[in-house]
């Protein structure tokens, strides 16, 4: 054999390596970027179904933090990352905002929607008009005609600007014509709610399950829930839809491959994410986060998602430039 | 009170379970592991750990898991000591002292007291703990953006007792960390701040790479500078422990830095790390030998790492009693007992008092093994430093890199980094104490956005400071300590240019 023979031949047998591996998708271990650090519902949720994906790939699927900036660390990470199905991407309803702030701000869009393949929703958690228990709202009537009638004094938290716990706010505000409310920004929805139960602010959209034990605790009133029915877990708390007012909004988390990847890996992935939703295991660790489902597969959630992108731009204009 | 003796009882019989005590055990030991590698901070300890304990019930997870997060702050201080690299932020300030002691050959010593100023201070903590929690938890509610403008103000008063070095230099430094403290996005706007279109930078320059950078990378960088020819201080094995004069000198700042770190650890938010820099600035105040500081003064030892303990421990107040999380870790544990199926909340003692009491009751029991685990080890640690500067060095800015990329999983910070050893270096050549910078960049961010804060809530009235009855007896100490330092300073009544020059030889201004 002489030389360029064996480099022929070498080198065909590293073509065809790769696609062999395409073929038996997945071979190796993936990885799934969650863009929010631990703690949060991101990483939590990501977890437990990256447990299950194991089972199903027999194959490792390992979660990486890449959280800053709001989410648009990992998104940008995640954006550029080699298209083949291995490198995954945990995010929430961030992720739809990014463009249309940058726009704002005439910035060059780091990432867009469209260097996303939106796989599956994991989660939907509504989020609830909440008042601290001391304030004398005791339903979202009576909170809003006040608002009305004293306006920018109410000040609401919200776990950052132009994030997933202030676009409900831009929305309500926009629903029932409340005049602008003062924005109190903090860290997260931890600091957001500390801010709410210490009183240093009067109001703020948190989901169901971050702020259920303090309602059951007597600290903080659901006046109404941005859902589309109501929580079983607070059946007595009105949504805004009955309450006449047009206006939906969950903190969801879904899973992304970047713009790229090929169509079978991305049909095998939304198939095995499926099934690890549907798991027992799964299941029980959403019940015990206080999470009531709102799973849906690749093409429920690129439908949903179309939608719901739309009303986060809407919100994002609404909020406008702070300064 | 005998409500409480009788729950905690309760408690010690669900702590002292065979499988609770191994659990706690593990916690520990991995918490020390943890803290003692450089980067690989306790967030992420917990964080991969989260999923082993799925097959564990709630009491036995959070045993373990708080197990890892207290434990690391005792593990924290050894790399600092041996090596003058802050295994944690916390850490930074026994850098100074602890490293000096090493350097005369006292980190045996050093290193005792830095794990029996812990175990006194978790113990502390954890007493306070079970005595006032629910109490205590209303007062650190109350604790809004204005009070901690307040409280960051005194912290920025304190600068000026901080540094071993001349006054001017101590504020330059720390204006050079304020500013570095500006950068990332704007809370309040959603502007890029000095970014450089890096989005990595959006949450500012991380308090880890530059404390790494500035203290253990400048060091080495600067190392071969000297003559240091191979020669290593290797304790005698009899040395490892500290003498009575030592024992003496820091019993004070032991119960100093314990009440302290208590109370800036119940305090929600994510300042902890100025629990440690504001008991080594109250140490070299109340000093009666403040020139001793950043030469091995084992109060700068005592203090800090008692502080950041009690610290760590205080934080679990208000997680317990009021179910808020302080900062990321306890927000990773109310996570995890969330998925155990615990609602942390003001109702978690009623509703769960196995998990309430016993977790409480591992803690005493935690401590006394992370002081039993981490003492002998203090012989092995120190044997460290027998390795030879040219094997170890080389090891050690590995460990950096790796650590400090583990953090976020940035090579943006790894870069941050070796910049910021450049910078150490050339700090130290012109004699400036890193120190402050590292404050400055500590405060900035949360100053900022505290102050802001607070102004939202007032409509931008300023008296919204005084107004509220924590924030302004917090201004009045401030303005306090500044006169009683204007007053000497004036009825000195020297020439400015005599000032000057007692300033710049590094003589304290007070």
């Amino acid at each position: 054999m002489d030389r360029r023979n064996f480099l022929m031949g070498t080198a065909s047998m590293f073509a065809v390596a790769p696609a062999f591996a395409q073929d038996a998708f997945p071979s190796h271990t993936i990885t799934i970027l969650c863009a929010f650090p631990p703690g949060g519902a991101n990483d939590i949720v990501t977890r437990p179904i990256a447990a299950a994906m194991e089972d199903i790939f027999k194959h490792p699927v390992v979660v990486e933090t890449k959280a800053g900036a709001g989410g648009q660390v990992g998104a940008q990470v995640a954006a550029v990352a080699k298209p083949d199905g291995y490198t995954l991407l945990s995010h929430n309803n961030g992720i739809s905002g990014y463009a249309e702030v940058d726009k704002l701000f005439g910035r060059q869009p780091k990432t867009q929607r469209s260097d996303f393949v939106p796989l599956a929703r994991l989660i939907a958690d509504p989020v609830l008009l909440l008042v601290n228990a001391d304030l004398p709202y005791k339903t979202a009537k009576d909170f809003i005609d006040d608002a009305k009638k004293r306006p920018g004094e109410i000040v609401y938290s919200s776990g950052g600007l132009y994030g997933a716990t202030h676009l409900p706010v831009a929305l309500l505000e926009k629903a029932t014509g409340v005049a602008q409310m003062r924005h109190l920004p903090t860290n997260g929805g931890g600091p957001a709610i500390t801010a709410l139960l210490g009183n240093n602010a009067q109001m703020s959209t948190q989901t169901v399950s971050a702020s259920l034990a303090h309602i059951k605790a007597g600290k903080l009133r659901a006046l109404a829930s941005f859902g589309a029915a109501r929580s079983k877990a607070l059946p007595d708390v009105p949504t805004l839809k009955e309450l006449g007012f047009d206006v939906e909004y969950y903190l969801w988390v879904g899973l992304f491959a970047p713009k790229g990847t090929p169509a079978s890996a991305v049909a095998t992935l939304s198939a095995a994410i499926d099934k690890a939703a549907a798991t027992e295991q799964f299941k029980a660790t959403l019940d015990k986060l206080g999470l009531e489902g709102g799973y849906l597969n690749a093409a429920g959630f690129a439908k949903f998602w179309e939608a719901d992108a739309k009303s986060s731009d809407i919100a994002v204009q609404l909020i406008g430039k702070q300064g | 009170m005998e409500v409480t003796l009788l729950n905690l009882m309760h408690g010690f019989s669900v702590a002292f379970q065979l499988d609770n005590l191994w659990y706690a055990f593990l916690g520990c030991l991995v918490g020390t592991l943890v803290g003692v590698l450089p980067g690989i901070g306790p967030l992420s300890g917990i964080s991969i750990l989260l999923p082993v304990t799925f097959g564990l019930n709630a009491t036995q997870a959070v045993i373990m898991l708080a197990g890892i997060y207290y434990g690391s702050q005792y593990g924290g201080s050894t790399t600092s000591i041996l090596m003058r690299i802050p295994g944690e932020a916390s850490s930074v300030m026994t850098c100074i002292d602890g490293n000096a002691m090493a350097r005369k050959g006292r980190a045996g010593s050093a290193l005792c007291i830095a794990a029996v100023g812990s175990f006194i201070a978790g113990t502390f903590g954890v007493i306070m703990l079970t005595i006032v929690a629910p109490p205590l938890a209303t007062i650190a509610l109350r604790f809004g953006p204005p009070e901690y403008t307040a409280l960051l103000i005194l912290g920025l008063v304190f600068l000026a007792y901080m540094s071993s070095t001349s006054l001017v230099r101590t504020l330059l430094m720390a204006c050079v960390g304020l500013m570095l403290g500006m950068i990332g996005i704007d809370n309040m706007t959603g502007h890029f701040r000095y970014s450089f279109d890096l989005v990595e930078l959006g949450d500012g320059i991380g308090i880890v790479p530059v404390a790494v950078g500035l203290f253990g990378l400048g060091e080495i960088l600067s190392t071969p500078s000297h003559k240091v020819t191979g020669e290593v201080i290797s304790p005698k094995y009899r040395e490892l422990l500290p003498n009575r004069q030592e024992w003496k000198e820091s019993a004070w700042p032991i119960a100093r830095g314990s009440v302290l770190g208590f109370i800036i650890g119940i305090i929600p938010g994510s300042a902890h790390v100025i629990s440690s820099f504001l008991s080594y600035a109250l140490e070299r105040r109340v000093s009666k030998h403040p020139e001793e500081f950043g030469k091995g003064a084992v109060a700068g030892v005592a203090g800090p790492e008692s502080a950041n303990n009690a610290a760590s421990t205080g934080a679990f107040v208000p997680m317990l009693a009021l179910g808020i999380p302080t900062g990321p870790i306890t927000a990773v544990l109310i996570g995890a007992l969330m998925i155990h199926g615990v609602s942390v909340g003001p109702q978690l003692v009623n509703d769960h008092p196995d998990v309430f009491w016993g977790f409480v009751a591992s803690m005493y029991v935690g401590n006394l093994m992370l002081l039993l685990l981490n003492l002998p080890l203090v012989g092995l640690f120190v044997s460290v430093l027998r390795i030879p500067y040219a094997y170890l060095y080389p090891l050690i800015i590995m460990f950096c890199i790796i650590g400090v990329y583990e953090v976020n999983h940035s090579v943006v910070d790894v870069w941050i980094m070796l910049i910021m050893g450049v910078v150490g270096y050339a700090l130290r050549k012109f004699s400036f104490d890193p120190a402050p910078l590292v404050l400055g960049l500590v405060i900035a961010p949360i100053f900022e956005q505290s102050l802001r804060q607070s102004l939202i809530m007032s409509n931008g009235n300023y008296l919204i400071f005084f107004s509220r009855p924590i924030s302004a007896a917090l201004i009045a100490i401030c303005i306090i300590l500044l006169a009683m330092s204007a007053m000497t300073y004036m009825l000195k009544r020297k020439d400015w240019r005599d000032k000057l020059a007692e300033a710049e030889a590094g003589e304290p201004s007070a």
